[in-house]
């Protein structure tokens, strides 16, 4: 009795921290199961693991044909990211399939999805839907006989150093990758109507994609630039989901490996691996590059009240907060290009909102002389960025009858002229009446 | 040497139809010739505010209408006055010419009273 009073007494203690737990105001993702081929894999790509649960990430390592596994529990998702390095399983454990892959991103979870030559089915069918397409012949690689990795055999150039990153710091950290990154893997198209998915490391202009072991019966379907290594996706939802047609790019082996890229005579003591997928994971797992705008505000200038309704040419300020998440806490985000819309059917004003170094952005403008029920649109989607979409309605109404100007000046002579015909016609129906 | 006779012609010819319309229009009723002059001075009010308009804009254009509205207004009732009241139009023979005015009268009141709404 005494241990379950002691019991109920500490966990009514940690009630505060547990349902800080739950809390939305951090978008790191905390839980993630990660789903393997073979527990090999976890001691062989031991690096990147560490990296993460270093960085505070809980990982739940699973066999990816464990019977067990499941994502969600009473309906609450048990985890906030996936990490899929189990290239060749053709059916999950359990009651987890394609399905509860693509619901758990739709959900708004981030994902991150490694291939290698063995990939199955199952795994290519995922990244279709991501909207990336893996070479179809199930026995080709990428192979590039100019920039490959300088090795002690000769090889069939299918370790493939590529330094063509995408020119993005939000995605890729601010500090520079200096080294190639090392890849040996499949290649992957992606649909150029897809503006969700981007490219983050391609292959070099003479990469192609094919089987090595045989003969060329007929050109490769892949080749050149178009094949893409690395690809990212963030959904509309802000989920993000990262597609490596390698799973070898986040070993131990290739993280360690020196690089030298064929034809250039320098040669790196570490190849840019590491670098690479700690700070492309630190995008995915929302530690960077996640915006969220608050206080929202607008009033008439000298106001501080915001009205219910404004007036037709009204002047108006408009304030917004806008603030980036570094990983650990939440910074001013200050930016020049971020653009607020007033806007009903179509943006009537569209202007530029400047920042001071806390991140408040500040505008003013003068209401259209147009009513009708308007909104204060800010729709920021830049490269990298989660993007922002806020509105907030508000009606312009015209002038009131007694707020109009009476007596003006220009308007004298058509007074004039009004009072002149009235006395006019007093004067000429006097005279009419009593010329007899 | 035609040519020129004809033209002399001309002249003579509006000075004679001028001279013709003078003694005619003599001949008006008094009271008739006081409802010209009014029309007449309606006319030219209304002109003068049309040229205003040209010269600095239509802003208030409620205004403008409301001025020069008075103006046409008043002329055309009191060319309605004019044809009611002429002895010559058998037309209006059996309508006592205070009945007409009585109706001119009533008519201008209302139109003052949406121009004075107008105005503004």
């Amino acid at each position: 009795m005494a241990n379950f009073s002691i019991f109920f007494f500490t966990s009514i203690l940690l009630l505060p921290l547990l349902c800080q737990s739950f809390s939305t105001a951090n978008p790191t993702d905390k839980r993630i199961l990660v789903l393997l081929d073979d527990l090999a894999i976890k001691s062989s790509h031991s690096i990147f693991f560490k990296s993460l649960q270093q960085r505070g990430f809980k990982l739940d390592f699973k066999l990816a044909d464990d019977p067990k596994i499941s994502l969600h529990r009473y309906g609450q998702y048990l985890y906030d990211g996936l990490i899929l390095f189990s290239p060749s399983i053709n059916k999950f454990g359990g009651s987890f399939d394609l399905a509860s892959v693509l619901e758990f991103v739709d959900s708004g979870h981030d994902l991150i999805l490694a291939a290698d030559s063995s990939a199955s089915d199952l795994i290519r069918e995922i990244a279709n839907e991501c909207g990336a397409d893996f070479d179809e012949d199930s026995s080709a690689m990428v192979i590039d006989h100019t920039s490959y990795a300088v090795s002690n055999s000769e090889g069939d150039h299918t370790l493939i150093a590529s330094d063509d990153f995408i020119n993005s710091n939000v995605i890729l950290g601010s500090k520079m990758i200096e080294a190639p990154v090392l890849f040996k893997g499949i290649g992957h198209t992606l649909n150029p109507v897809n503006s969700q998915v981007l490219k983050v490391l391609s292959a070099s202009s003479s990469a192609y994609s094919a089987n090595p072991e045989t003969k060329f019966t007929s050109p490769p379907s892949l080749t050149g630039s178009r094949i893409s290594l690395v690809s990212v996706v963030q959904a509309r939802n802000n989920a993000r989901i990262l597609i490596s047609g390698s799973l070898d790019l986040f070993s131990n082996r290739l993280f360690r490996s020196g690089v030298q890229m064929a034809g250039s005579l320098t040669k790196y003591p570490k190849s840019g691996n590491e670098q690479f997928a700690t700070e492309l994971s630190k995008w995915v797992f929302h530690e960077r590059g996640h915006l969220k705008a608050v206080n929202v505000r607008h009033n008439k200038v000298g106001e501080t009240d915001e009205p219910a309704m404004y007036r037709i040419n009204d002047d108006l300020e408009y304030f917004v907060e806008i603030y980036e998440w570094s990983g650990t806490s939440w910074e001013p985000y200050v930016s020049d290009d971020v653009q607020v819309q007033f806007y009903m059917m179509s943006p009537y004003v569209l202007k530029t909102i400047s920042a001071d170094q806390k991140g408040l952005y500040y505008t003013s403008f003068k209401v259209p002389d147009v009513y009708g029920v308007f909104q204060f649109k800010v729709e920021y989607h830049r490269l990298g960025y989660t993007s922002l979409n806020l509105a907030k309605q508000i009606p312009v109404r015209p002038f009131r009858h007694n707020e109009y100007e009476r007596f003006l000046t220009a308007a004298f002579p058509y007074y004039g002229s009004s009072f002149s015909t009235m006395a006019g016609f007093f004067v000429f129906t006097i005279i009419y009446l009593y010329n007899k | 040497m035609a040519k020129l006779s004809s033209s002399s012609s001309t002249t003579s010819d509006a000075k004679a139809l001028f001279q013709t319309l003078r003694s005619a229009y003599s001949a008006t009723p008094i009271n008739l010739k006081i409802i010209d002059l009014y029309v007449i001075f309606a006319i030219l009010t209304a002109l003068i505010q049309v040229v205003y308009m040209a010269l600095v804009g239509s802003f208030p254009f409620n205004s403008f209408l409301s001025g020069v509205l008075s103006c046409v207004g008043t002329a055309v009732l009191a060319v309605c006055l004019r044809i009611q009241v002429n002895k010559e139009n058998k037309e209006f023979k059996d309508l006592p010419p205070e009945r007409a005015f009585a109706d001119f009268v009533l008519c201008n009141l209302v139109l003052h009273l949406v121009i004075m709404n107008f105005l503004g």
